[in-house]
């Protein structure tokens, strides 16, 4: 998939775009790549079996987030560990409010599952507003550790909280989800060319839809006033201030929008386990691992970049699982002994050697690559059209 | 740039082409022996899934469970079979993350006739429903009654929540504790403490014990505080839930604080590498009930059972996962036998043999099994072991197999009626 990196370059976060947008060659070119990569995820479900569509699904959840966090870490320079928190806050928010009413031990208010996923994402951002007077006064490593409390707080109250969660021992289903009366399950019968959509299919789509809508999203606030202001506070909050970007909202603003995300991500979390279960201990589901996990995706990806965001969960959130289903398939590593030489191990190695060669020779990440790959074609396109 | 619009386009094509999926089909018809067959069952195998942790923090006891489980198929091979087939395992390593399990589940699903070992908690939960829906039969290794609220789960031994009351009840009889004494316990949040933690309120209640619950999480190693806190409200006995690490700071801090009341642990609270720790002094206090046996227990069946372990040349240190691992095995062997003898091998036969398994016999390495009552512990019998560093595998047994009359009286989270 990383011909979405190099083929289709995202526009430079620290460029300001062109009050007239470029309608070159090269502009339609991107435009239609877009396309294609759309249409194919598209048509994947046709081709590919459940158990690769699970993985890409997890894709799509990790690109959610990390798009959120790329916002705020690369766009407005706020370091956050919390994302994990945020991830259990939506989760959470989305089981309870269309949970069923009437339970004695746990809480559900009955919502319609598309009213509970725009609540959800609406509590994720108030409480990251909540959190906004620390990230006002906090910056750099100071923030991300303050950031890092929520994760061990969301921690207990995952596990204290059981008529919300569910408790630790047996968690929580959630919800199908249902779009007005159509079901995301294998309910009723629906083929497209013969195949028949199922679950998994139909939860394919709704992952694609939430996901182009979060990256639309996202490259709208880069590309515009929200971006410019971000990236303001994040080179120089006096230089911001004196150009009339208000610094406080700017950030508050950054870290709402991040947390919001965050929560899309959790609700897509409990959607694809089928089943909400707050952490037994530091490392799960909505653990520290996952806050770094997200911000592995943005370093690889190249900070502040939206298409790199959605690389970089490719690799960190997808690599583990298309490596652990191709060597079943292929019936590599069979072995049970002690030095197996498993496909999660390989996994843990190449994403940890991504992250160390992205910062030794690439710290823009993917994304940089790819900008100077189009910058050379487009180099090479003027040459021709100068001829 | 032409060219790479040209070439974009010929692969969304070539991708056209490839064709498109089959639907789930599941074949089911008459097989060899004229013996109905299902998913994973061939006229001439019979295929289990093992979805086991080969990377993560549960690896040395998932690669024994593992290794006991490969020396029943192989033993079973070797006399034939089940049912005219040969037995095969298909093995997957999910390092024990649940999303890594999700997603393998699918693959490995089609392929699989049951599991025989599904490793780890928050993977059994992620997969639960799945298990439920495709109707396959499915030994978790973990012990929590809370899992037998799905029916196509079989759990080999006793829970954790019996093994505390049957555990007290030992305590009682042995006159260490008496009505009305203050108990602590001590317990990792999550599903293997909470299910400990329901069986020992049980106690409580019925014999008016005042328990003291302290909650921890399985990172904390230290734990004098919470025992000088026990200390300070005079406890008659400590009880665990906890990892093997944390018993041996229990024990330790029980000794050097002078408190010295009995501890008693679940099966998982004791391991041999205890002996090698600087709290092996104070282990003489320690006792831990399981229903199954360690990996050197004086049974016939073990002692062959660790002869081939020793045969097969494996590089690991044999620990209790491997007569566990064989005994599940030889468990699954009995309700395979029986959907065969019912000549039904599809996922419901299987899950209809389950449930008319009234005695399965694995030789004393696990207690006779009875599943016929679903949602009930298939066994509330347990042995009780205290450690002792000159036998191999660092414990002796202070009481065979027996059930309390509390445990009898338990009512299971799950269990119906």
């Amino acid at each position: 998939m990383s011909e979405i990196a190099t083929k289709s370059p995202p526009e430079a976060p620290e460029r300001a775009p062109s009050p007239k947008p470029r309608r070159d060659a090269l502009w339609w070119v991107r435009k239609a790549l877009w396309l294609v990569v759309l249409l194919v995820a598209l048509a994947l479900p046709l081709y590919l079996e459940a158990e690769w569509l699970k993985a890409g699904q997890y894709m799509m959840v990790g690109a959610v987030g990390a798009i959120g966090l790329t916002l705020l870490t690369g766009q407005a320079g706020q370091l956050s560990l919390a994302h994990a928190f945020f991830l259990l806050a939506g989760a959470t928010a989305y089981t309870v409010l269309s949970g069923p009413t009437g339970d004695p031990e746990l809480l559900g208010f009955g919502l319609d599952p598309l009213l509970a996923l725009l609540g959800a994402v609406a509590i994720s951002a108030v409480l990251g507003l909540a959190f906004a007077p620390v990230a006002g006064r906090l910056r750099g490593i100071y923030l991300g550790v303050a950031s890092l409390s929520l994760v061990f707080l969301g921690l207990y109250f995952g596990q204290a909280a059981e008529n919300l969660t569910g408790g630790t021992s047996t968690g929580r289903p959630p919800a199908e989800f249902s779009l007005f009366g159509f079901p995301f399950s294998n309910e009723g019968d629906l083929e497209i060319l013969g195949v028949p959509i199922r679950e998994t299919e139909r939860v394919w789509y709704l992952f694609l839809a939430l996901t182009v809508i979060a990256f639309l999203l996202a490259r709208g606030a880069v590309g515009g006033r929200v971006g410019r202001a971000w990236r303001a506070v994040r080179d120089n909050e006096p230089a911001a201030a004196v150009m009339g970007v208000s610094v406080w909202r700017a950030k508050a603003g950054a870290f709402a929008v991040s947390s919001a995300y965050a929560g899309l991500a959790g609700v897509m979390t409990v959607l694809w386990f089928d089943l909400l279960k707050p952490d037994e201990s530091e490392f799960g589901t909505y653990g520290i691992n996952v806050s770094i996990a997200y911000l592995a995706m943005i370093i690889i990806g190249g900070l502040g970049s939206v298409p790199g965001a959605l690389v970089g969960a490719l690799l960190v959130n997808g690599l583990p699982q298309v490596l652990a289903l191709y060597s079943t398939e292929l019936g590599w590593s069979t072995g049970t002994g002690e030095h197996a030489f498993t496909p999660i191990l390989i996994s843990s190695f190449v994403y940890g050697a991504a992250i160390i060669l992205v910062v030794l020779f690439e710290p823009g990440g993917l994304a940089a690559i790819g900008r100077r790959i189009a910058g050379r074609l487009s180099g090479k396109q003027r040459e021709r059209n100068g001829s | 740039m032409k060219r790479i619009l040209a070439l974009a386009c010929a692969s969304a094509l070539a991708l056209a082409a490839c064709g498109t999926k089959g639907g789930g089909s599941e074949e089911t018809g008459e097989g060899a022996g004229g013996v109905q067959a299902g998913v994973g069952v061939t006229d001439s195998d019979i295929t289990l899934g093992v979805m086991t942790d080969q990377t993560g923090p549960f690896k040395n006891l998932s690669t024994g469970i593992t290794h006991g489980n490969e020396l029943w198929v192989k033993d079973v091979n070797a006399s034939g079979g089940v049912c005219g087939r040969d037995v095969k395992l298909e093995i997957v390593d999910h390092g024990y993350k649940a999303d890594t399990a999700k997603t393998l589940y699918p693959q490995i699903e089609p392929k699989v006739a049951g599991f025989v070992q599904v490793v780890g908690s928050p993977i059994m939960a992620a997969l639960s429903s799945d298990l439920e829906s495709d109707e396959a039969t499915v030994t978790p290794a973990s012990w929590s009654s809370e899992l037998l609220g799905n029916p196509y789960v079989m759990v080999v031994g006793t829970t954790y929540d019996v093994e505390m009351i049957d555990g007290l009840s030992y305590l009682q009889e042995q006159g260490k504790i008496k009505d009305g004494d203050t108990v602590g316990h001590i317990y990792i949040d999550g599903e293997y403490g909470a299910n400990g933690l329901r069986g020992s309120r049980y106690y409580a209640e019925q014999h008016n014990l005042n328990l003291r619950e302290v909650k921890i999480t399985s990172s904390d190693t230290d734990l004098t505080n919470i025992v000088t806190g026990f200390k300070g409200a005079g406890v008659k006995a400590i009880l665990l839930t906890t990892t093997p690490t944390q018993t041996g700071s229990v024990a330790a801090a029980n000794e050097a604080l002078g408190l010295n009341v009995p501890i008693l642990g679940n099966n998982p609270t004791f391991d041999p590498l205890l002996h090698d720790s600087p709290a092996a002094g104070a282990l003489d206090k320690l006792y831990v009930v399981a229903s199954s046996v360690p990996f050197s227990a004086d049974i016939p069946k073990m002692k062959e059972v660790a002869g081939k372990y020793e045969k097969a040349g494996y590089s690991e240190p044999p620990n209790a996962g491997v007569p566990y691992g064989y005994a599940v095995a030889e468990v699954w062997g009995a309700v395979l036998r029986k959907a065969c003898e019912n000549k039904d091998l599809t996922r419901a036969g299987i899950h209809k043999a389950l449930q008319e398994t009234t005695s399965a016999d694995t030789g004393d390495l696990v207690a006779k099994l009875d599943f016929s009552q679903p949602g009930a512990p298939a066994t509330r019998q347990v042995y009780v072991a205290q450690p002792d560093a000159s036998v191999p595998g660092g414990m002796k047994y202070v009481k065979p197999l027996f059930e309390s009359p509390e445990a009898k009286e338990y009512q299971a989270p799950h269990q119906g009626g």
